[in-house]
């Protein structure tokens, strides 16, 4: 909620103008109202016509200024909430990146997207209804009831009493009310949300496995669940507005009752009293909204802890370090232990591997042997529980992480793709890349695209290995000094493999690259073998000694020379 | 407004109780004025006792109070109407989605399509839960309250005749406005939604290429465009609004100019009729007024339910179906097949048999073809030209969810979900199979030592939210959900990609047992793994190049022998 509070009061101008505007619109219109009982009155003791005249000139003055602060009021409102949202959303996404990969082991995507649009969407109540209209009510209300005095002490006593009762103790009574009944619309939103995009991401699997009636089926039980706690709200909202509204109008009535009784025993003066009852008959127009404001107060309430606590993470410290030179680097583990957050076997143990500036270095091990571990550890997505680090002599701790990832080329054994064009996606790997280096890298890879064909959502619509064959020529054309490569040709046949190596090799000639592989064939040519098992290296060196060694590395050479027989 | 008028159209009751209420509020309206007035004028003019207008403020109280429960029952039967149309909405949709082929489903952003199941669905919320009643409303509460008020005084009843129609008139101008300006709203808010979940499955990459910071200006542009596309539509809303206020304002100015001349001037009027008059008159704008704004909240769920039939409309070509039951263990054909995405890729002249319990292999350069071979033979695709026959007879006169129950097919790029590994291994097999049988099919996909390593084993969490897996162990996840089916025809697309020689080894065994009740049709690009095959169908650019046994097509086919020799060398 604080937080909330001090994001909105950036717009502090606009905070200020809409209670202006509310105060001059909801002033005017008492005015209004007010002044036309009045002269109704009035004109029933044939005053002079020139009176009436000016009566209806004022009518029209003060319906101009009650119509024109009124447009005012809720421009200027409702831009500074929208300004307040957009910057929300924005200010969301920047607090979101520093958190990822790991953020993705507590939230789904559909659960994120329903907190950065639902729940942002629901803050625009704050403002608009829960943050300054009490305030405008207030000075209203008090403005009316200091005029009325002039007139009956009573009436005005009643208006306070109606003050205290439509717009403080029922909306008290209301909020003791609802804290009971929890309300479960915000979760069941992004509950909806999160299952609609886990149905359409896991759309192939789930028609191929036939689940798709069953996802279908739980779809709708929560998408009604949803509809039905949204019915419980709005519901409740008629309700109190009702509620709120008949006790106002219980006011006017006590206002007018007590007004005749007035007149009758001439402590009030007959001509006063329909303006009496006109003014009371308005002021409770801006009150009966305040019996919703417990229900906005709590939802935005709920929205913002929603909001905030994804990103109430302390993101890491900033780094200043960086790697000075701009041609290949070294690379070095020592001792390094790592586990995932919130797991408690060691993904990796006591590893260590030296990888020189400009060498050509292979991984090589079983499935989940922590190959791909060593990689996010490389590029400092996750921290080390024990052990250093060192890129080019530094130590990660100190490196900026955007430093290393400027230099390095990266191929994840998955690969993103973006929505668009395949230009799209090559040109995130530089800027100022022509379409002719674009072009010449796609048919280096030997895909036949051209720029402008299109790439669907995880590039739905590439075969398996157009895929891996795109990732490479994003990494062709980053050109950065050091080459991290999980598995890039997983996917490839072997001769259009065997080729594709050999334009890597040739552009990483000079540069340090580290491959993680499966296949043990063409290895003899790198520098070094690292052999993991179950995240510890159980042997290093080249493929000769590797080989005379006679132990993993032969062992499974022995296994692949059988299977290939 | 047809769509949304159809939605509604089965809650006859509902509009019947509106109009009834509707009714009773115009009644009540012009009853409240009337004591109102008359409480005023006795103890104002005619000086009279309190005492003798106490049963008129009883009336009063009492007509306020129904005011108040009409008002409730008016907002209530508004949102129940709201809540059944969208109940129904939604499920039209989901129904839509989950038949869409696949070739359908995979186009656009999820991101919007979550838009459109969330926001525009939403959006239209506001159709039934304001517009209709409050249109019911206004056509009734302003005919009451101006026949009361002609009846009382004609001349006021013509001016409120004759500048009512400005209201309406003005509304239609702008109502046509706002759904244009919805409809790009709802687009702008899908783009966002749609670039938001797209980026943050990319984040990763986005931040290896040192994009992440450049990320957060498109969102931020995306994010403003919603805020200029909202204000718009607010603008609109807010400009018709003042122009209302100004028209009502003058109306009733001139109206009252009217009577205080009359009263004044001429006489001729009694002071309650003109309080009266004066009383009803902003009720009268009030409707008209809200009538405008519920015009304008109308409109605006017209733009949503255009976005929701635009998504209902998404052309589709569904794959074909009859309802014969598939046979165990069929034998499946493909005949002069012919298959071609949109304008591009195709599958020429392709014509394949897998006699039952036969074990096919299919090879081929990246890019050639093999995916789409496997998902037009698994019934994910129809073919333009040629047929598919299912035991000799063509596939579309089986059931679909028959030839299922029978096949298996691990895709390419598996898709775990959101659960634990023991759910996502018995996403693959109908009804519900015993615990032992779960860890057998995890033993064969040789993810035994996994499970055992892990504390909660079979329960771990997976997926999007759970623990992260290795890629081979993600991949062997998938595979055992075939283990666990036991289908009678089995699709792989490049089983073991991705796995080691030893793991390799351990499913070649579970598939070969597979393969003696099954036909087994397996992608292969390391070629070792289908030496046994029966067949091995070689593939170039969408033809079947050549096809035999390992050892023909080494004597026959040059480009297979350079695959096989390209696979063995160093
Ligand atoms: N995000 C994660 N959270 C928790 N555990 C993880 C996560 N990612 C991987 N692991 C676990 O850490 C171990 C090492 O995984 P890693 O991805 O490094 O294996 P790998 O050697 O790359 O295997 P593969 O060849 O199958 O890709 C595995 O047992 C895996 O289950
Ligand atoms: N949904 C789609 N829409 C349009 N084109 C597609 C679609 N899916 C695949 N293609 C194209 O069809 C061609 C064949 O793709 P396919 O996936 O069948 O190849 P593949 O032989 O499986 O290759 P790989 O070994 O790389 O997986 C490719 O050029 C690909 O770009
Ligand atoms: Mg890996
Ligand atoms: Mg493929």
């Amino acid at each position: 909620m604080k937080r909330l509070v001090s994001i909105m009061m950036e717009e502090k101008r606009d905070i200020w103008l809409s209670v202006l505007f509310g105060v001059l619109a909801g002033l005017t219109s008492v005015a209004l109202f007010g002044l036309s009982g009045f002269m109704i009155s009035k004109s029933v003791l044939q005053p002079p016509l020139y009176i009436i005249t000016i009566m209806t000139a004022l009518l029209k003055l003060f319906g101009a200024a009650k119509a024109g602060s009124r447009y005012a009021e809720r421009y200027v409102s409702h831009r500074a909430t929208f300004t307040i949202l957009s910057n929300l959303r924005v200010s969301f996404y920047e607090k979101l990146e520093p958190l990822a990969p790991q953020i993705f082991g507590k939230y789904r995507s559909g659960d994120l997207l329903a907190r950065i649009v639902g729940d942002v969407e629901t803050l625009q109540n704050f403002f608009l209804r829960v943050f300054y209209p009490p305030l405008v009510l207030v000075i209203v209300f008090l403005s009316t009831i200091f005029f009325t005095l002039f007139y009956s002490v009573w009436i005005a006593l009643v208006l306070l009493g109606g003050l205290v009762l439509t717009g403080f103790v029922i909306p008290g009574l209301l909020a003791l009310q609802q804290r009971k009944v929890k309300q479960g619309v915000r979760e069941r939103r992004a509950g909806l949300s999160t299952e609609v995009t886990e149905l359409l991401y896991g759309f192939r699997d789930l028609k191929l496995h036939q689940k798709l009636d069953e996802k279908e089926e739980k779809l709708l039980q929560i998408a009604d669940a949803y509809v039905q706690e949204q019915e419980k709200e709005s519901v409740q909202a008629a309700a109190s507005q009702s509620l709120n509204a008949a006790a106002a109008l219980s006011v006017a009535f006590v206002v007018l009752a007590l007004g005749a009784y007035f007149v009758t025993i001439g402590e009030l003066n007959g001509l006063f009293l329909a303006m009496l009852v006109m003014i009371s008959l308005t002021i409770f127009d801006n009150a009966v909204p305040m019996a919703v404001f417990p229900a906005h107060l709590e939802d935005t309430r709920q929205a913002a802890g929603r909001l905030f606590s994804v990103v109430d993470e302390e993101p890491p410290a900033p780094k200043m370090g960086m790697i000075e030179r701009d041609d290949a680097f070294s690379i070095e583990l020592k001792d390094v232990t790592f586990r995932y957050p919130g797991e408690t076997r060691p993904a990796l143990q006591n590893v260590s591997i030296s990888i020189p500036a400009g060498s050509k270095t292979a991984i090589v091990g079983p499935s989940g042997s922590g190959k791909s571990t060593v990689m996010q550890l490389l590029l400092n997505m996750y921290t080390v529980n024990a052990g250093t680090i060192l890129l080019d002599g530094n130590s990660m701790g100190e490196i900026q992480a955007e430093n290393i990832w400027s230099k390095t080329n990266v191929v994840l054994q998955e690969n993103h793709f973006f929505y668009g064009t395949v230009r799209d996606n090559l040109k995130i790997a530089g800027d100022g890349l022509t379409d002719r280096e674009m072009e010449d890298t796609l048919r280096l890879v030997e895909l036949p695209f051209s720029l402008d064909d299109p790439v669907l959502e995880k590039a739905e619509n590439l075969s398996g290995g157009e895929k891996q064959r795109l990732a490479i020529a994003r990494v062709l054309l980053k050109r950065a000094p050091v080459w991290l490569l999980d598995e890039p040709s997983s996917s490839l046949d072997v001769l259009t493999e065997k080729r594709i190596f050999g334009h890597l090799h040739e552009a990483a000639q000079k540069d340090t690259l580290v491959l993680i592989s499966h296949r043990l064939t063409g290895l003899e040519k790198m520098d070094q073998i690292v052999v993991m098992e179950r995240g510890n290296v159980v042997e290093a060196g080249t493929f000769n000694e590797l080989m005379e060694r006679k132990e993993y590395f032969y062992e499974m050479k022995q296994i692949e020379k059988n299977v290939l027989a | 407004m047809n769509e949304l008028r159809k939605w509604a159209s089965e809650q006859k009751g509902i509009m019947a109780a509106l109009l009834g209420l509707s009714v009773l509020m115009g009644a009540v309206i012009v009853g409240q004025a009337y004591f109102l007035v008359n409480v005023v004028d006795r103890v104002f003019l005619q000086n009279q006792s309190f005492g003798a207008v106490v049963p008129m403020l009883g009336f009063l109280f009492g007509l306020m109070v129904i005011r108040a429960g009409i008002t409730y029952a008016n907002a209530r039967l508004g949102v129940n109407m709201a809540s059944k149309v969208k109940q129904r909405v939604r499920s039209i949709l989901l129904q839509k989605w989950t038949q869409n082929p696949i070739q359908t489903a995979i186009q656009g952003q999820s991101g919007g399509k979550v838009t459109v199941m969330m926001e525009a669905v939403d959006g239209i919320d506001s159709y039934y839960r304001e517009y209709m009643p409050q249109v019911m409303k206004a056509s009734i509460v302003p005919l009451i309250v101006l026949a009361a008020v002609s009846y009382t005084h004609i001349w006021s009843g013509l001016i409120m005749m004759v500048t009512a129609p400005f209201i309406p008139l003005f509304y239609i101008i702008i109502g046509i406005k706002t759904q244009k300006k919805s409809e790009e709203q709802l687009d702008k808010l899908a783009a966002f939604s749609g670039q938001f979940l797209d980026t943050l499955q990319g984040l990763q990459t986005l931040k290896l290429f040192g994009r992440a910071g450049r990320q957060r200006d498109v969102i931020q542009k995306s994010s403003l465009g919603f805020r200029e596309a909202t204000m718009d539509i607010l603008k609109i809303a807010f400009t018709s609004t003042l122009m209302l206020e100004f028209i009502s304002t003058l109306s009733i100015g001139l109206i009252a100019l009217e009577i205080g001349l009359r009263l004044v001037v001429f006489d001729s009027i009694s002071f309650v009729s003109a309080f009266f008059v004066l009383v009803l008159a902003p009720e009268y704008y009030t409707a008209l007024k809200e009538l405008g704004a519920a015009f304008h909240t109308g409109r605006g769920s017209l733009g949503a339910a255009e976005k929701i039939k635009a998504e209902l409309a998404a052309d589709e070509q569904p794959v074909k179906w009859g309802d014969r039951e598939v046979p165990a263990r069929p034998s499946v054909e493909l005949k002069n097949v012919h298959f071609q995405y949109g304008e591009g890729f195709s599958l020429k002249n392709v014509d394949v048999h897998i006699p039952s319990c036969a074990r096919t292999a299919i090879v081929g350069a990246t890019g050639s073809g093999k995916t789409t071979l496997l998902n037009v033979a698994a019934g994910l695709f129809d073919p333009q030209e040629g047929d598919v026959f299912i035991d000799g007879r063509p596939r579309a006169s089986f059931s679909e969810s028959s030839w299922f129950r029978e096949v298996s097919y691990i895709s390419q790029h598996p898709y775990l979900f959101s659960g634990t590994i023991e759910e996502n291994i018995r996403l693959g097999a109908p009804g519900h199979p015993a615990r032992a049988e779960v860890e057998a099919a995890a033993e064969k996909a040789g993810l035994t030592e996994l499970i055992r390593e892990l504390e909660d084993g079979l329960d771990t969490k997976v997926g999007e939210s759970g623990r992260g897996l290795s890629g081979g162990e993600k991949q062997r996840v998938a595979l055992a959900r075939a283990f666990l089916k036991k289908p009678s025809f089995v699709l792989f697309d490049e089983p073991t990609t991705g796995l080691d020689l030893k793991t390799e080894q351990i499913l070649q065994r579970s598939i070969n047992e597979l393969a003696q009740t099954a036909s087994v049709m397996t992608v292969a690009h390391r070629l070792h793994t289908i030496q046994q095959a029966d067949v091995i169908f070689l593939m170039n650019n969408g033809e079947v190049e050549a096809a035999g046994t390992h050892m023909e097509l080494m004597k026959s086919s040059e480009s297979y022998r350079a695959m096989v020799q390209g696979g063995a060398a160093g």
